[in-house]
């Protein structure tokens, strides 16, 4: 039995477990200057730039207190078990242990963060099996700086600051500072929260400090408390001064609305194939974009000497209403109606050839290989993201993903059935695993190589998963009913539709929904672009 | 130790031939994954956080091509063998974790169903030989 319907939220708790590796030698790990310290000829200290790393155990005396010889026996082991072979892993040496406390160093700063996440997340998963009381808890503080190197012990500035910076950590967390960070920042995957500049006791500039968030959704919501008031305050100065913009807008655009209300009412609530056929293969015919609906990126006004791309075949469909979701799976449900407003949608998914473009405008990462005409794959959700900003850009106009309704609209092609053709699997009119006569091995090499649906659109459900606006959610209790996309601030997995050709016939209808992580590539995922007519 | 680096990439290139496609990474030797919670056999009422355990290797994001580490893909109920020549599939049956995450929230309906990690490379590939937990059996109330 599949657990259809079954889906994982995702806390995004990167817990490295690290191996046991044997127990180290105490004089291997002391051992820290002996390439240096063998070779300097010269009397002077040898000093050295380094990544220092200074932990110590949080509310060590009142663990000692509860129990003393349990307590220093199981702190003895998570030393030998855990700290050491985690530093060692790192290519890090660990310099001096004291009772509740440990001081290391590494070459590099990136080794020294993900050391001490690496550290922090496996002491999580040891706490879970004892009573809340009982946790040993490391607070990590890392700096960069010149140091003195002895044979017992590494001394300077540098570390003080370590030391600092890890009296400042709160139990379980990794603080960093400034210099740590400026090495890190685009290294490691994982969320820094500035927690500003920072006087600590007997040093004399203050030090910059960042707190290590290995969960990036955490980094996020902590942003978004933190940012709330001041989006709030902002956000209410530019409605001030969009309220005019927008009355004027409105004004302008009136006309143009009655008329679209009109079409609304007189294009029926389920188009016929041969109707919508005939809808023009248009791109944007509306006189006015409505700037509300655009990405951010999208310039106010469109750059004058806008650099001729081609765009995407797209085809433009009337606004209408119709019931998104299916009682096939828990995640479609509950059925709802949703009314759009008009909009186009790329007749095709997008191309290696429309992608590389971006890629060669230096706007999209990387440069696809295959066929041009194959659809473009391997694509994350901010990936598609920065396709659709880079295209709205150089042309002016309002390019930009698809919502999650605006897909499924598109998809059904003004049908009510499981499939846009019927309610029966029927072979050969989509590309999944088992659509075809013959099971698909690979990606078709061409986009649109089946059937158009009655909107005249390619490839909606099967042949490649298709990236859109809004946020994953579970179902749709709470999903907005105008056809807008549901999204928050920053969310950690976005919704994929259409299924791709490893998918089996369930993934082709045009009600099932899926997500994966926002900033992950996949061989399967790639997308379509919307436009705001 | 060496002769098992050389038996793994022997693994590894023999494997090359027999489809273009396979390029999973070499795992890590004596790398494990198993389930931190739930155990085999255990009857669970609602949602529950499943948590996975990784030793000798670590995890990292999809698409970093670190040494020796993955990320975690969380197998529901599936049957079919894994194919070490593909990516691991992407469906509601195989859900990835290429955030890096080691635990998640999981939703299953009531009844019996069976759970496997599979640790996959940067690629989503499976590391040569494979890094799977034993199947597990859990019973939803």
């Amino acid at each position: 039995m599949l657990p259809w319907g079954s889906r994982a939220s995702f806390r995004g708790r990167t817990i490295i477990h690290v191996g046991k590796h044997g127990i180290a030698m105490r004089g291997e790990i002391r051992d820290i200057n002996s390439s240096k310290g063998a070779n300097p000829p010269d009397s002077s200290v040898p000093r050295r730039l380094a990544a220092i790393m200074a932990g110590d155990i949080a509310a060590y005396s009142r663990l000692m207190q509860l129990d003393e010889e349990g307590t220093h026996a199981r702190v003895k082991r998570i030393e030998r078990d855990l700290i050491e072979p985690t530093i060692r892993e790192h290519h890090g040496r660990l310099v001096k242990t004291t009772g509740d406390g440990f001081i290391a160093i590494f070459d590099s700063p990136v080794e020294a963060v993900r050391c001490g996440i690496v550290i922090q997340q496996n002491m999580v998963g040891r706490n879970t099996s004892q009573p809340r009381l009982q946790w040993i808890e490391f607070r990590i503080g890392i700096n960069l700086g010149d140091v003195i190197i002895d044979t017992e012990d590494v001394f300077g500035d540098g570390v003080n600051i370590a030391a600092r910076l890890e009296g400042l950590a709160e139990p379980g967390e990794v603080y960093i500072s400034g210099g740590i960070y400026e090495q890190i920042k685009h290294k490691i995957v994982c969320g820094y929260e500035s927690l500003g500049d920072r006087k600590v006791k007997n040093i004399t500039d203050p030090i910059r400090v960042y707190r290590v968030l290995p969960d990036p959704a955490a980094f996020n919501r902590t942003r978004a408390r933190r940012q709330n008031t001041l989006i709030i305050s902002l956000s209410l100065l530019l409605l001030a001064g969009a309220g005019g913009v927008l009355w004027y807008f409105i004004a302008q655009t009136r006309s143009n609305i009655r008329y679209q209300t009109a079409a609304v009412e007189t294009s029926p609530t389920l188009p016929s194939p041969a109707e919508s056929q005939t809808a023009p293969p248009i791109a944007p015919a509306a006189p006015q974009p409505a700037p509300a609906t655009v990405p951010d990126t999208q310039p106010a006004t469109p750059p004058a000497a806008a650099k001729a791309v081609s765009e995407p075949e797209m085809i433009t469909l009337p606004g209408g209403t119709f019931a998104m979701g299916s009682n096939d799976d828990s995640t479609e449900k509950p059925i709802h109606q949703v009314t759009l407003k008009r909009f186009a949608i790329g007749k095709y998914p997008v191309s290696v050839r429309e992608w590389n473009a971006c890629a060669e405008a230096k706007a999209c990462t990387f440069t696809a290989t295959g066929k041009d005409e194959a659809p473009i794959t391997n694509i994350s959700w901010s990936d598609a993201k920065q396709f659709a900003a880079w295209l709205a850009e150089t042309t002016g106009k309002s390019y930009r993903l698809p919502t999650e309704a605006e897909w499924e609209y598109a998809a059904r092609g003004g049908t009510r059935t499981k499939y846009w053709w019927g309610e029966q699997l029927q072979p050969g009119l989509a590309g999944c695993k088992n659509c075809t006569e013959v099971a698909m091995a690979e990606l078709p090499s061409k986009v649109g190589s089946f059937k158009a649906n009655p909107f005249g659109l390619y490839d909606m459900g099967g042949t490649i998963d298709q990236w859109v606006e809004d946020c994953w959610h579970k179902n749709y209790q709470g999903a907005p009913t105008d056809g807008s996309a549901w999204t928050e601030d920053s969310c950690p997995s976005h919704v994929l539709r259409s299924g791709s050709w490893r998918n089996d016939a369930r993934y082709v209808r045009p009600s099932n929904r899926d997500s994966y992580d926002t900033n992950v590539r996949y061989p399967t995922h790639g997308f379509r672009i919307a436009l705001t007519p | 130790m060496i002769t098992r680096r050389f038996v793994l990439l022997a693994a590894a290139l023999m494997a090359l031939p027999r489809a273009a496609f396979a390029k999973g990474k070499p795992a890590g030797k004596d790398a494990l994954l198993y389930f931190v919670w739930p155990q085999d056999g255990a009857t669970i009422k609602g949602a529950f956080w499943c948590r996975f355990g990784l030793r000798g290797m670590g995890v990292t994001h999809a698409g970093d091509n670190y040494q020796n580490s993955g990320h975690h893909h969380l197998l529901v109920d599936v049957d079919e063998p894994l194919n070490p020549d593909e990516p691991i599939p992407q469906d509601k049956a195989h859900m990835h974790f290429g955030a890096g995450q080691t635990e998640a929230r999981i939703e299953l309906p009531p009844g019996k169903h069976t759970l496997q990690l599979v640790l996959g490379d940067a690629e989503h590939y499976p590391f040569v030989p494979p890094v799977v937990s034993k199947k597990i059996t859990i019973r939803i109330k």
